[in-house]
């Protein structure tokens, strides 16, 4: 017979957003399982690895040496034919001024944080189907060759843009190829930056359909990397990465200690996060944002709200669809209006030729800014860009 | 379908297919061949071009 364990909740994934959920949940006093197929949470690395002050803070995080790698003091943007945008500390407020983590030590740190809130953590362990029963959902998982059963009032699904768990309860996770960048990224020493504590964006055809990003983790060490739609180039996200690496000044001479790939869900919110004890959460419901693929901060955002929330129903004992359903509510409110501007940002830059941008850099460079951040920046955009101003003018 | 062996299992694949019929493991990926439509989706997603459609 199937060994069968029960629980209030099950947090399939643990991930940043579902270590937040399961936190939050046993927080609240729920019986929570975390559970994640990897034998090592956070490894391998799937994203550049930058989150901002204020999403940490808004989480009521404190930094830790222990898994920030480098304070950021501005950001660099790059243009096609080479025209470089420097906004730095010193010359504009920084708001969305961040850091850049070591993601294997903080998923590791955010994961260690719901255990001590209470969760149960089962590591190496797969989920293999779920159905419904007597109005609880039971999962069953592999690990280590061992097959059973968990019985869970509520299953929030954390698991990654690559999401089974929302579909088998019946929810459309599956993305578009539009709406799924296409990322490489190595990890690289010898890397010379020209700003060595900002972040760097390239545009335009280097990385089609998304942009390409050297991201500094201290020292000569970066996150190289870059995200294309597989509908706007035939080649790979990898090949594009090659040859940026060995056409950029500050990457020719650097050589890779890692490469990561993987999936950006950037089409915007998922419409329905919730069905009968189930919510959808992070990468799973698309909690990206969709000009900068940012995904740490909002992932852990949702996966907060899908705690409180499973956690109430819990204790409500409503498991139903529409018990649940403030969940879609306060996701939209948190994430969903700000993606919705974002989603036509990005749309806008997509439009844009090389040419166009090169003409952008070069108004950009001499202007000056009081402050910057992602609205900021598109504000100043549709002052000078007629296209810009068509497309965005009221929304910014 | 062919899984290289540079596959890194990120699981693009298993997002972008719209039959749900990919399952990553930490070290394997699992195509449920019967159920497939040949649509390659799932080959012109992987970042690495680690899928190759076989001869069925």
């Amino acid at each position: 017979m199937i060994k069968m364990i029960e629980t209030d909740i099950l947090v399939i994934g643990a991930g940043p957003a579902g270590s937040t959920a399961a936190k939050h949940a046993a927080m609240a006093g729920s019986s929570v399982i975390l559970m994640d197929k990897k034998s090592e949470i956070g490894s391998p690395k799937r994203c550049a690895e930058g989150v901002s002050k204020e999403g940490l803070k808004k989480l009521e995080i404190e930094p830790s040496e222990r898994w920030v790698t480098k304070e950021l003091s501005g950001v660099r943007m790059v243009s096609p034919n080479g025209t470089a945008v420097n906004l730095t500390e010193d010359k504009v407020k920084l708001p969305e001024a961040g850091y850049i983590l070591e993601r294997k030590v903080f998923d590791k740190y955010m994961a260690m944080d719901a255990g001590r809130a209470g969760a149960k953590i089962m590591i190496k362990t797969l989920a293999t189907g779920m159905k419904r029963e007597d109005d609880q959902m039971v999962v069953t998982a592999e690990r280590m060759g061992e097959e059973f059963q968990i019985k869970a009032k509520i299953v929030i699904a954390a698991d990654g843009p690559e999401s089974r768990v929302g579909r088998w309860a019946g929810l459309r996770t599956s993305l578009k190829p539009k709406d799924m960048e296409s990322c490489a990224q190595f990890e690289m020493a010898g890397v010379e930056m020209e700003e060595p504590d900002c972040i760097e964006f390239h545009f335009g055809s280097v990385s089609p359909g998304g942009y390409a990003w050297i991201f500094p983790k201290g020292d000569d060490i970066a996150n190289v990397g870059l995200g294309v739609l597989t509908t706007m180039t035939d080649k790979s996200a990898y090949e594009h990465l090659l040859e940026f690496v060995e056409n950029n000044p500050a990457t020719k001479n650097a050589q890779a200690v890692e490469l990561n790939i993987g999936g950006d869900p950037v089409g915007g919110l998922l419409k329905k996060k919730v069905t009968d004890n189930v919510l959808v959460t992070g990468d799973a419901a698309s909690m990206v944002n969709p000009l900068t693929g940012g995904g740490i901060i909002s992932g852990m955002l949702g996966g907060r709200i899908a705690g409180q929330v499973a956690a109430q129903a819990v204790m409500e004992g409503d498991y139903s669809e529409k018990g649940l359903g403030i969940y879609e509510e306060l996701c939209e409110r948190e994430l969903g209006k700000s993606f919705e501007k974002y989603l036509k940002a990005k749309d806008y830059l997509l439009s844009l030729s090389d040419e166009e941008l090169d003409q952008i850099a070069e108004v950009f460079k001499d202007s000056d800014f009081e402050t910057i951040n992602t609205a900021e920046m598109v504000r100043k955009l549709v002052k000078i860009s007629p296209k810009a101003l068509l497309k965005l003018g009221k929304l910014f | 379908m062919i899984v290289k062996e540079w596959c890194m299992y990120c699981g693009e694949c298993a997002g972008v297919c719209p039959r749900n019929l990919i399952e990553v493991r930490e070290i394997s990926l699992n195509f449920n061949k019967e159920e497939c439509k040949d649509c390659r989706i799932c080959v012109k997603a992987c970042p690495v071009q680690a899928l190759e459609k076989g001869d069925d």
